[in-house]
């Protein structure tokens, strides 16, 4: 054997050796690691998100998912559970006034943030308070708060201008008036952006976390019910793309992952377990409901036939079946003031013989504004654009590529229809979307009716009062056809073999990992 | 070469300005508004222009412009709109995610690319003819599509290779590696195939020289002309391949660490430009150019290295 030789064969066995090894050790590697580890409680949970946190301040912070970021640093008052039932936190109890103006909150006693200072009833309407004035987006969720006292130490009272009976709702884990930050926190805002000062289950870890990309929870040992803690340590991975949702998940990379209808299909062909919940109810609103742009959205019986004029179910069969629902009335199915076998469905003739009645029986043009991000590939804009087009309105869709850019043309009242998503537990959730100023009332129109039934809901004396006044709330609307409903997506999410306890409903389509009660917690698979 | 190293950096400061006005000016063509991006769809006009006030959005462009580069000529790069941190910190943490990718792929390119070309070349026939076929779909695969596939089938299928995420060095060479090979082999495969096809037919040009022809008849060992003679002047143009190569990699990070969820400078500009988070798309451009400026000076050092009539001039 030559000499010179033997270096190049050496090489050759070294590199075969590595690559071996490598292999070897991936294998072991890719075993070793799954979303959730441990068999009962300990362990770290890894779960996916699709979008960076707006900010990890939860006075600044994001609402429904995204609350993830400050939901596990931060314990709320009020926790709702899977099935949107609100269970005590923070707050023990809470009650209000016969007029729905007063919530008057019972605090828990022997809590403490992170940073060692005791909860009680001051620090509450502290941080309350520092919510309303800290420049977050969804101050207006607070409600019409009109003061804020600690009549004693373990009792709050958030006093309203007007009837709030959503009060409570919007003191829950999604809601960043809801999450308690301890004074520390409220004295220097700044460094909640690096260290959290809450009570939750979980602590931020900066030193474990990379901004935008993986953001690390470890275990509060200051928690105040431990046995409610399931994981030592909580990852939150931000991943965007749906093809590296669904390997992150697939392979066991995250326990819990969002995905989108196709991505689902193959997720579930994976043996993954998927949990759905009825979420957006996508529609056409008419904002120029005064007609000041265009007339003929003024005239009731032309939106009527706007309404009339959609196939839904030919859209959600478009969409996905599984996972889209064909929608004609304001809310989804399962949301307080959902009726039952009621809603717009498609009647051509009917709507063209309303257009012929209103003076319109050649129809008209109508520039609709959407976007393609969340109506991907304008799917759902171009079906409406569609069906209006054969009862005669020939609609021109104005596509913006980013939601900022399709929220100021709104605003910009340069359009009188805009198609557009909306949520809301109940039909005066989503009804507060076109009576209140905002993206989907750049005009600032009102109806009187709408506007009576929305305060008569909030003044309701109780849960089944409430109820009948959502679903005439719902007809309402409907007659109104203010929005024309056209169809209601699916949050999908998939869950590994080894997490147990994720559920969703209409009424809380986020499931987070954290309960206050072990028994709506997220658990490690045994 | 010392004068035009230095040439070259004094030019470099000057690129660096004219890349990050081009930037600046490419972004406040971008319609949204970052303070919209924060407050969401339901905050009060009010509230996104107190906001946009608090955030420096409410001056004339040219003034932002002229705050950023005089805190940049201060060694301060800003501050992220969104999430506040300074951007010098999140290109810290994330360069050297991006960096170890360019390395490994730069290292894959040329080290791959070189012998099979050289290879090919020297062999001939079927493994010739099959490199000018399989370099063509290398150029037609883009870096996104080949990324997906071998997740599919290293990552989901064959549970080889993680499907996503990135472990740091610190954490051990072997998991570092790991995490690296799909997203790298991703990167790769279309500048692999483009230095293999410009080294095989520089070399072929090479070994059709009189030159050569004289080595030969003079006995010189075939090992020895392939080695110090075809490579060495071959490699000039593969040189310059590579050099594009390189940067086009730099594009194809964007999304190959978005694929492989890579917390790099890939994926931080990705979301900072839908965010319209202006001060780390700038911060990122600026590592960008620089990028580009050192491959290009490497290049042009290695050329003089290879060719000393270069180093002459």
């Amino acid at each position: 054997m030559p000499a010179s030789r033997l270096p190049v064969r050496a090489l050759l066995a070294g590199v075969t050796a590595v690559a071996i090894a490598l292999t070897a050790s991936a294998c072991s590697d890719a075993a070793s690691k799954g979303g959730a580890s441990g068999s009962t409680k300990g362990g770290t949970l890894t779960t996916q998100f699709a979008g960076i946190p707006i900010s990890l301040n939860p006075a600044l912070g994001g609402s429904g998912g995204s609350a993830i970021f400050t939901a596990l640093p931060y314990d709320s008052l009020v926790y709702q559970t899977g099935d949107g039932k609100l269970i005590p936190d923070l707050a023990t109890k809470w009650s209000f006034n016969s007029t729905n103006t007063e919530l008057t909150l019972t605090i828990r006693d022997g809590v403490t943030f992170t940073d060692g200072e005791k909860l009680d009833a001051a620090a509450v309407k502290a941080s309350i308070e520092y919510f309303l004035k800290a420049g977050g987006g969804d101050v207006r969720y607070a409600g019409p708060v009109d003061s804020v006292t600690a009549p004693s130490a373990d009792t709050v009272t958030i006093t309203y201008k007007s009837p709030y009976p959503d009060g409570p709702f919007f003191l829950t884990q999604y809601w960043g008036v809801g999450q308690i930050i301890g004074p520390k926190g409220i004295a220097d805002p700044k460094s909640l952006l690096t260290k959290s000062d809450g009570t939750g289950q979980y602590a931020y870890a900066a030193s474990q976390s990379v901004t935008n990309s993986s953001y690390t929870y470890v275990k509060n040992e200051k928690y105040f019910n431990p046995d409610a803690q399931q994981y030592d340590k909580v990852v939150v991975k931000v991943i965007g793309d749906p093809s590296a949702t669904l390997s992150a998940v697939t392979t066991g990379q995250a326990s819990f992952a969002g995905l989108n209808p196709t991505t689902a299909a193959n997720a579930k062909s994976s043996g993954l377990k998927l949990v759905t919940a009825p979420f957006f109810t996508w529609g056409l609103t008419n904002v120029d409901y005064q007609g000041t742009i265009a007339p003929a959205l003024k005239n009731k019986d032309v939106r009527q036939a706007m309404a009339l004029a959609i196939d839904r179910g030919a859209l959600a069969s478009a969409l996905g079946a599984d996972y889209n629902q064909g929608n004609g009335q304001l809310g989804a199915k399962g949301t307080d003031g959902y009726v039952d076998g009621y809603g717009y469905e498609q009647d051509v003739q009917k709507a063209k013989s309303l257009l012929a009645g209103a003076g319109y029986p050649n129809g008209f043009t109508l520039t609709v504004l959407t976007e393609n991000v969340l109506d991907n590939q304008t799917t759902i804009s171009q079906a409406i654009a569609s069906d209006l087009g054969k009862v005669g309105i020939t609609v021109k869709l104005d596509v913006k590529n980013t939601v900022p850019d399709f929220i100021q043309a709104s605003l910009s009242k340069k359009y009188a229809a805009v198609i557009w998503p909306v949520i809301g537990a109940t039909s005066a959730q989503v009804l507060a979307n076109f009576i209140q100023p905002g993206v989907t009332n750049p005009f600032g129109n009102a109806d009187p009716t709408l506007t009576k039934l929305y305060a008569d809901a909030q003044s309701a004396a109780d849960a089944s009062a409430r109820t009948a006044v959502f679903e005439q709330i719902t007809k309402a609307s409907n007659d109104a056809a203010w929005f024309v409903p056209v169809v209601s997506t699916d949050n999908i999410f998939a869950v590994g073999k080894d997490l147990t306890g994720v559920t969703a409903s209409a009424l809380n389509p986020n499931p987070l990992p954290i309960a206050p009660d072990p028994a709506y917690a997220w658990k490690a698979a045994k | 070469m010392i004068r035009l190293i230095v040439t070259r950096l004094v030019l470099s400061a000057v690129l660096v300005v004219i890349a990050s006005l081009a930037i600046f000016v490419l972004m406040s063509f971008v319609p949204g508004d970052p303070a919209r991006t924060i407050l969401g769809a339901n905050a009060t006009p009010d509230l996104v222009a107190r906001l946009r006030e608090q955030l420096g959005l409410d001056q004339p462009l040219p003034v932002q412009y002229g705050e950023w580069l005089a805190g940049v000529l201060h060694g301060d790069l800003g501050q992220s709109v969104l999430s506040g941190d300074p951007v010098a910190q999140l290109i810290a943490v994330r360069l050297p995610v991006t960096l170890s990718l360019l390395l490994l792929s730069t290292l894959a390119i040329s080290v791959i690319g070189t012998v099979v070309g050289l290879g090919s070349a020297v062999r001939g026939g079927p493994l010739g003819r099959l490199l000018d076929t399989v370099s063509l779909v290398g150029l037609a695969l883009p870096s996104y599509w080949v990324a997906i596939v071998l997740v599919a089938l290293f990552a989901v299928a064959i549970r080889v290779f993680p499907a996503t995420g990135y472990q740091p060095f610190v954490d051990g060479p072997v998991p570092w590696f790991l995490s690296l090979v799909l997203p790298v082999a991703a990167l790769s495969l279309g500048g692999i195939t483009i230095v293999a096809k410009q080294m095989r037919d520089s070399a072929l040009d090479v070994l059709g020289r009189d030159y050569i022809r004289v080595l030969r008849a003079s006995g010189i060992r075939e090992r020895s002309i392939v080695f110090k003679h075809v490579l060495r002047n071959a490699a000039l143009p593969s040189l310059t391949v590579l050099g594009i190569t390189v940067v086009g990699a730099l594009t194809g990070a964007v999304f190959v660490e978005n694929v492989f969820v890579l917390p790099g400078l890939g994926s931080l500009v990705t979301q900072a430009t839908t965010s319209h988070d202006l001060p780390v798309v700038l911060g990122v451009g600026v590592v960008f150019t620089l990028v580009v400026i050192v491959v290009n000076l490497v290049v042009d050092v290695l050329y003089g290295v290879l060719n000393p009539k270069v180093r002459v001039r």
